[in-house]
């Protein structure tokens, strides 16, 4: 598809959910085998990485907070992804930390983090608007993303808003930087190349001029395509997985 | 020896401008009856480490008990959203966040159960964290000259852990997810444990594989069932939405005494009447 396409053409499939995308798209970012963690506030992550194993990646193993491995928790909790839910029909324990210490022994394969602010260079701030010291608004702090974002194989990084002071053009504090996999956003994905983001794919329920709109620096792309719409076979899972639309819950707060 | 004291007494045993290390995480098997007998005894001062908090530390806060925060993450995660008390007390300047990468948290704990004066971190090297914090630095390998990252040790005065049972003597077990509560039992200068259930010390030894913390490591122990509520204690309950969503709605410091008054009872004398009583 080329970009004329992408700027005036809005896909027939624009009924799909900017959730559903989203999650799908995270989902695909996992492969058979891998190990993969989701740590705190994590619901979109911890739907995706149930529907990759479902569907994909059988022999992924779902590494967690609680240290449930290959939990099978049955019903989600809605207020929490840190939980004994995941430590139901789990096969083992894994506990946190030696969760990090497999990041950084080079084992671990995809972490799935976030962050408030995020510039071109692939800088995250998960961490203070303003001075560190005396900020303007105190953040809830990058968790695990200091140390993960630069160890873990692939970090892929989603945030529920795409907007200009989302995706700005300087960082206010750099929480973490650089190896990111993909930023997932409602309105498209990013990659990471040669030290800067580069837009990859746009949601079919969003468009090019709405990226370029909602995005405080500019855009660096090659060839950029739809993104993927997510298959009838993912769908029926995630109602398997998630009836109560816990992947939904983040873009109301 | 016997260790079981009230909760009145436990808390005595914290002073202001304690480093206090907190069991559990976020909105999971925190010892909340203990924060709330910390604030009403009117601490002051206290150096608050865990890795991912959420209504404990939010509460001290409220409560004006806290001087410094050491974590990697702080909120009540997405449905209850941000921890407000917390964040207005850091941006008016009365607590210092000191931000950690939740794994730094570990390694600090680690540094202090072995003694050491800091413990070498992998992976943080690019992030402003190394700018603002003085417990970070990036110092030469002393064996290759390789730059590494080394975060200093962080030493509890206390750690406060609530588990599901224990033995007057304090040799405490945790029920499913212990998150960093043995490691924060083995860095901390005196552990107080505050238990559902006193189980008898024959009965703790006939497992003794099962118990996390070993008594000799233990300075009390509380007997407070729901010492945990309105956060979840894992097969016993899960949290109590109404009572943190009544919490998230206080205003100014009379409506935290009154919330904390209506916990008095219970948090002192719950466990059938008299303080320190083994049913």
């Amino acid at each position: 598809m080329n970009n004329a396409q992408l700027t005036s053409g809005r896909s027939k499939q624009t009924h799909c959910r900017v959730s559903d995308i989203m999650t799908c798209v995270m989902a695909r970012q996992i492969k058979d085998g891998e190990t993969v963690f989701h740590g705190v506030s994590s619901h979109i992550p911890m739907v995706a990485m149930m529907l990759a194993k479902a569907i994909h990646a059988p022999n992924m193993v779902y590494l967690d907070i609680p240290g449930g491995v290959n939990p099978n928790p049955g019903k989600l909790s809605g207020y929490s992804s840190a939980g004994s839910d995941l430590f139901r029909g789990a096969s083992s324990v894994f506990s946190l930390q030696e969760i990090f210490d497999l990041s950084m022994r080079g084992k671990l394969n995809v972490a799935f983090l976030s962050g408030i602010q995020f510039d071109f260079y692939g800088n995250v701030n998960a961490s203070v608007i303003g001075d560190y010291r005396k900020p303007k608004v105190r953040m809830p702090g990058g968790a695990g993303s200091a140390v993960l974002i630069p160890t873990a194989d692939k970090a892929v990084i989603w945030r529920t808003k795409h907007d200009k002071r989302t995706f700005v053009p300087k960082v206010d504090f750099v929480t973490a930087r650089g190896n990111i996999h993909k930023i997932v956003t409602p309105l498209c994905v990013f990659g990471y190349r040669n030290g800067h983001l580069v837009l990859e794919t746009v949601h079919p329920s969003s468009s090019l001029e709405e990226v370029k709109e909602n995005t405080g620096f500019d855009l660096i792309y090659e060839s950029v395509e739809y993104t993927q719409t997510p298959t009838v076979e993912e769908l029926r899972y995630l109602m398997k997985i998630d009836p109560g639309d816990l992947r939904s819950q983040e873009y109301s707060t | 020896m016997s260790k079981l004291i009230s909760i009145m007494e436990a808390a005595s045993l914290i002073k202001d401008g304690d480093m206090v290390g907190l069991g559990g995480n976020v909105l999971h098997r925190a010892p909340m009856a203990m924060i709330r007998e910390l604030i009403r005894q009117n601490k002051r001062y206290l150096r608050v480490v865990k890795t991912a908090g959420a209504m404990d530390i939010d509460m001290l806060c409220f409560g004006g008990c806290v001087s410094s925060v050491d974590a990697g993450f702080i909120s009540y995660e997405t449905e209850f959203g941000l921890a407000a008390h917390y964040r207005k007390a850091v941006e008016a300047g009365e607590v210092q966040a000191n931000e950690h990468a939740c794994y730094t948290v570990i390694c600090a704990l680690r540094a202090a159960q072995m003694g050491a004066p800091f413990m070498p971190v992998k992976g943080l090297r690019e992030s402003d964290l190394l700018k603002v914090a003085d417990y970070f630095k990036i110092v030469p390998d002393p064996f290759s000259g390789e730059a590494v990252t080394v975060v200093r040790a962080l030493n509890p005065d206390a750690a406060i852990i609530h588990v599901q049972e224990a033995d007057v003597m304090g040799n405490a077990r945790i029920l499913g997810p212990k998150y960093e509560d043995v490691l924060l039992s083995r860095a901390a200068e005196k552990v107080i444990i505050t238990a559902e259930k006193i189980v008898s010390t024959t009965k703790a030894s006939y497992n003794p594989e099962s118990i996390d913390i070993p008594s000799f490591l233990v300075s009390a122990v509380v007997h407070v069932p729901f010492g945990s509520s309105p956060c979840s204690c894992h097969s016993l309950y899960d949290i109590d939405r109404r009572n943190i969503e009544t919490f998230k709605n206080l205003t100014g410091r009379d409506g935290l005494t009154n919330y904390l008054a209506a916990y008095e009872r219970k948090d002192r004398w719950g466990n059938n009447g008299r303080a320190g009583d083994i049913r």
